[in-house]
């Protein structure tokens, strides 16, 4: 076997942050090599380098043993490297053939000869087991179809060294069984791959070797046999994987938030969305509430946040607030971090400062009067970006730009700023990185020990057992447990007493 | 394609009937005459023109509101030159001129990002103060008559097809066949003789070259890989650009073919449908030629139908007001056709709804005997809303058509 591509001591800084300080990998042929990393460590980027989308400030790239310098990414498809992008690059209304020829059609005369392309094509897809039908149009074609006319596009232009950003995110289980049978069949033509993901698991089982890169930097170069999912996710975080916990009972006598006989009715008569829900949170409390997606939770959350009407009474330190609007129930001071942040939390086209005013437009820091205060609201978004350790290049970055991660921990460090007495937390660390998730729980447990009160909604259920002093379970829009000590249940209870299961 | 061309001729063929039973039962007998189709067919070329233009614009995804300005300078360009060096080179020049527009909208669009309607109507506005002033400075140079009328330009002479419908051959004088026919007032022959005698009788070079221009199109922007690249552009411009093809060079190619055939559509009405150049010539066919991009679906054969069915309107009104009359029966028998298509489809909402609308056309034409005048005026754009109405529910746009693109949107 001989090294396809070899990168050394890639680096490459963009204003504000250094994507890439020294990675270094070296992929054979005939293999599946996984580039793991948390969102952020720079795996993009030293793809985007090696495709020639984006120019490296230093290191060196060589391809089949020859130093390279690609200029764009026609570049690096002459020297034989295909990229399959986690958003496909397709055209809906092309025919599959169409979107596989284009930039490099077969000519005959001065029109495309479109019998050879066909043949072309058909042939690639029965030698790779990749079943298509070429002359049908993309977009009746569903995702994991799309994946494939991704992969022949780069096999139709020679490449032996093929790229998969991410292939698995946008698959359902069956869809990644395919495509991992089509990579094996790529591997067995001597194909050199490289597959870029963060689950642990999918890279143990597809790939040959793994490198590990960690804040810009080659950490680790492993055999998948000689490693565990755990111990890899270790080399990504750098340090012991972070532990839901909390430390000690912070619970104080008040009341902070009680819900009494709440339910809401749905106008067609049927079952309540929610039904009687009943119970009291203390200040330095946690209460999680478990159940299966679909149950109630979101209904519950937008009733407490004065969202949708309800029936019963809800009192906030000592005080109803059913008549309360949610921009006074959020001046009294209860924070929401919702459970869709792209739809819910932000404005993905706008910058991190606008999305700083986000529930915070009736008052300091963000207004002076009657006026917006831009300076002051920059200044104080950069103030919550320092002490949550979002990673961006500054305020005026638009959100769409950051990791999950980062938008979460934004989220977060947003809420806290006003240092609510009651957060709702819904799903708080849902699709963030190891890296986010243990800093977000270190922050919920920080303000549970200075007397917040949070209401936790996940359905992860270690962090509901490893962050709750107490746990709800709801079943049907109804609470069918109350378990006052959550140290004493496992996941596996838990989820049978989610299910109804006795 | 062989089918298409069948079902196109079968369709031809009713409408033809339908027209030539309108004209036997309101005696308009306008409806179907030599003069009215070769009206129609000289009033289609420039919207076609127009539309066509749109089509390349916008299937390289860049909307071209301003195709009417474009029209505006190639109009005035051809008269300009027209008059002085012939009405070919008029033409060369009105090429020139809507590229020049179109040039500025390329630039104003695609290098620096201005909203497309934005830059589009801009262009509109300034193409017409613009030709103003140049004329106010040829007719203060004393070369013009006026500040709004070039001086007349020769005409550009015409021909027929050999046998069928006249003409002149190396000095050979052919028969004329269809007019032979057409003036024997048989039903239904007759009537299709007269159309088809209308559209190929004393026609123009210019439009000849237009007729060319619809298989060239289509071959252009589906056979050859400038065709499908351009259109790449139009759809997943991202996409293509990651695979190595310039998409800024396909938008300005695509917006630029835009603009020249929209200048050729202007010099067609400076020195084809007029022999000299006059403000307001324009009137409007930049719009009628988006129109008739959307009822054609972004294909040229559609635009060709929509820019006909303007054409054909436009004609009844300027040469009979007592044939737009009997238009009306014409949509009392196409809402018809609809209904029980929708009928078929048991679509009964919409079947009560285009029933009604038949039920009132049907009344208005037994009830009023002639129309109002400035009701006849309106009918081509009349025409084009109800056609526009009908034909919207199956819009097929280019799916990143007047999205700004920036290079680099794969980083």
């Amino acid at each position: 076997m001989s090294v396809a591509v070899e990168l050394r001591h890639i680096s490459k800084r963009f204003p504000g942050v250094i994507a890439n300080k020294d990675v270094s990998m070296s992929v054979e042929t005939g293999t599946v090599h996984a580039l793991v990393g948390e969102n952020g460590a720079g795996k993009s980027t030293v793809m985007k380098i090696l495709y020639g989308m984006q120019r490296p400030d230093g290191g060196e790239i060589l391809v089949n043993g020859k130093s390279v310098h690609f200029k764009n990414p026609n570049d690096a498809i002459d020297a034989s490297i295909g990229m399959v992008h986690q958003h496909f690059m397709l055209a809906d209304n092309f025919t599959v053939l169409e979107n596989i020829i284009l930039g490099s059609e077969p000519k005959r005369g001065i029109t495309i000869d479109f019998a050879a392309a066909r043949k072309k094509v058909v042939e690639m897809a029965a030698q790779y087991g990749l079943d298509i039908d070429p002359d049908i149009l993309v977009e009746e074609l569903g995702v994991g179809a799309r994946q494939r006319v991704e992969i022949l596009k780069v096999l139709y232009r020679g490449a032996r060294i093929l790229i998969f950003d991410e292939p698995t995110a946008v698959l359902v289980p069956q869809e990644v069984d395919d495509l991992f049978n089509a990579l094996e069949g790529l591997r067995a033509e001597g194909m050199a791959i490289i597959f870029i993901s963060h689950k642990l698991d999918e890279v143990l089982r597809v790939a040959d070797d793994v490198t590990v890169v960690r804040a810009g930097s080659t950490v680790a170069e492993v055999k998948s046999k000689d490693v565990t999912a755990r111990q890899l996710a270790e080399l990504m975080v750098g340090s012991e994987l972070p532990q839901p916990t909390t430390h000690g009972d912070t619970r104080r006598p008040e009341i902070t938030l009680a819900l009494k006989d709440v339910s809401i009715p749905t106008k067609s008569g049927s079952r309540d969305l929610i039904s009687h829900i009943t119970f009291n949170l203390h200040a330095g409390e946690v209460v999680g509430i478990a159940g299966v997606e679909g149950n109630g939770q979101a209904e519950l959350v937008e009733a407490i946040m004065g969202l949708r009407d309800y029936t019963g009474d809800i009192e906030f330190s000592g005080t109803n607030i059913n008549e309360l609007n949610v921009a006074h129930r959020r001046d009294l001071g209860i924070g929401l971090i919702p459970e869709d942040r792209q739809r819910q939390a932000m404005m993905m086209e706008s910058p991190l400062w606008e999305n700083r005013i986000l529930g915070h437009q009736r008052g300091k820091p963000v207004m002076r009067g009657f006026v917006l205060d831009k300076k002051t609201t920059i200044a104080d978004t950069r103030a919550i970006m320092a002490e949550f350790d979002v990673r961006a290049p500054g305020p005026t970055t638009l959100a769409a730009a950051l990791s999950g991660g980062n938008q979460q921990k934004f989220i977060v460090g947003r809420e806290m700023s006003k240092a609510p007495s009651l957060l709702v937390a819904s799903h708080p660390t849902r699709g963030v990185d190891v890296g986010a998730q243990g800093a977000i729980w270190e922050e919920l447990r920080r303000a549970r020990e200075k007397g917040m009160a949070i209401l936790l909604i996940s359905a992860d259920l270690e962090e509901l057992i490893g962050m709750s002093d107490r746990l709800l379970v709801m079943l049907r829009g109804t609470i069918t447990l109350e378990i006052t000590d959550s140290t004493k249940t496992t996941p596996e209870q838990l989820g049978s007493a989610m299910t109804g299961a006795e | 394609m062989k089918v298409k061309t069948l079902k196109t001729l079968r369709y031809a063929t009713m409408l033809v009937f339908v027209l030539a039973v309108i004209r036997q039962i309101t005696g308009a007998s306008d409806l179907t005459s030599v003069g009215t189709a070769s009206a129609a067919l000289l009033l289609s070329v420039p919207i076609f023109l127009a539309g066509l233009g749109g089509l390349f614009s916008e299937r390289a995804g860049v909307v071209n509101i301003g195709l009417e300005g474009m029209m505006i300078m190639g109009a005035w360009a051809g008269g300009m030159i027209g008059y002085k060096h012939g009405p070919w080179l008029g033409l060369v020049a009105a090429v020139i001129f809507g590229g020049l527009g179109a040039l500025l909208h390329a630039i104003a669009t695609i290098t620096f990002g201005v909203d497309h309607v934005v830059s589009g109507v801009a262009i509109n506005i300034i193409a017409a103060g613009l030709v103003r002033y140049l004329s106010t400075i040829l007719y203060k140079s004393g070369s013009w008559l006026g500040p709004s009328q070039s001086p007349d330009a020769q005409s550009i002479s015409t021909n027929g097809l050999p046998v069928l419908s006249g003409g002149k051959y190396f000095g050979w004088k052919s028969p004329d066949f269809l007019n032979y026919v057409a003036e024997k007032h048989w039903f239904f022959i007759s009537d299709a003789a007269a159309i088809l005698r209308g559209i190929t009788g004393d026609l123009s070079y210019v439009t000849v070259v237009a007729v060319i221009l619809i298989p060239l199109s289509l071959f252009i922007l589906w056979k050859t890989s400038f065709g499908l690249r351009l259109r790449s552009a139009g759809e997943a411009p991202i996409a293509a650009e990651s695979l190595g093809v310039n998409v800024y060079l396909m938008k300005y190619a695509g917006v630029l073919i835009s603009g020249a055939l929209a200048g050729l559509g202007g010099g067609f009405l400076a020195l084809v449908a007029a022999n000299h150049y006059q403000e307001n010539q324009v009137a409007g066919r930049g719009y009628i030629g988006l129109a008739a991009l959307l009822f054609g679906n972004y294909r040229p054969g559609g635009i060709l139908l929509g820019a006909g069915l303007f054409g054909f309107a436009d004609a009844l009104q300027l040469r009979d007001s007592a044939s737009v009359h009997a238009l009306i029966l014409l949509i009392v028998f196409v809402l018809s056709v609809l209904v029980v298509r929708d009928l078929r489809k048991k679509n009964f909402k919409k079947a009560a709804l285009t029933m009604v609308f038949a039920a009132l056309s049907l009344w208005y034409f037994l009830a009023v005997k002639e129309l109002p005048g400035q009701l006849v005026t309106m009918t081509p754009y009349i025409a084009t809303l109800l056609i526009m109405s009908l034909a919207s529910q199956r819009l097929r746009m280019p799916a990143a058509d007047g999205i700004p693109y920036r290079r680099g949107g794969l980083r």
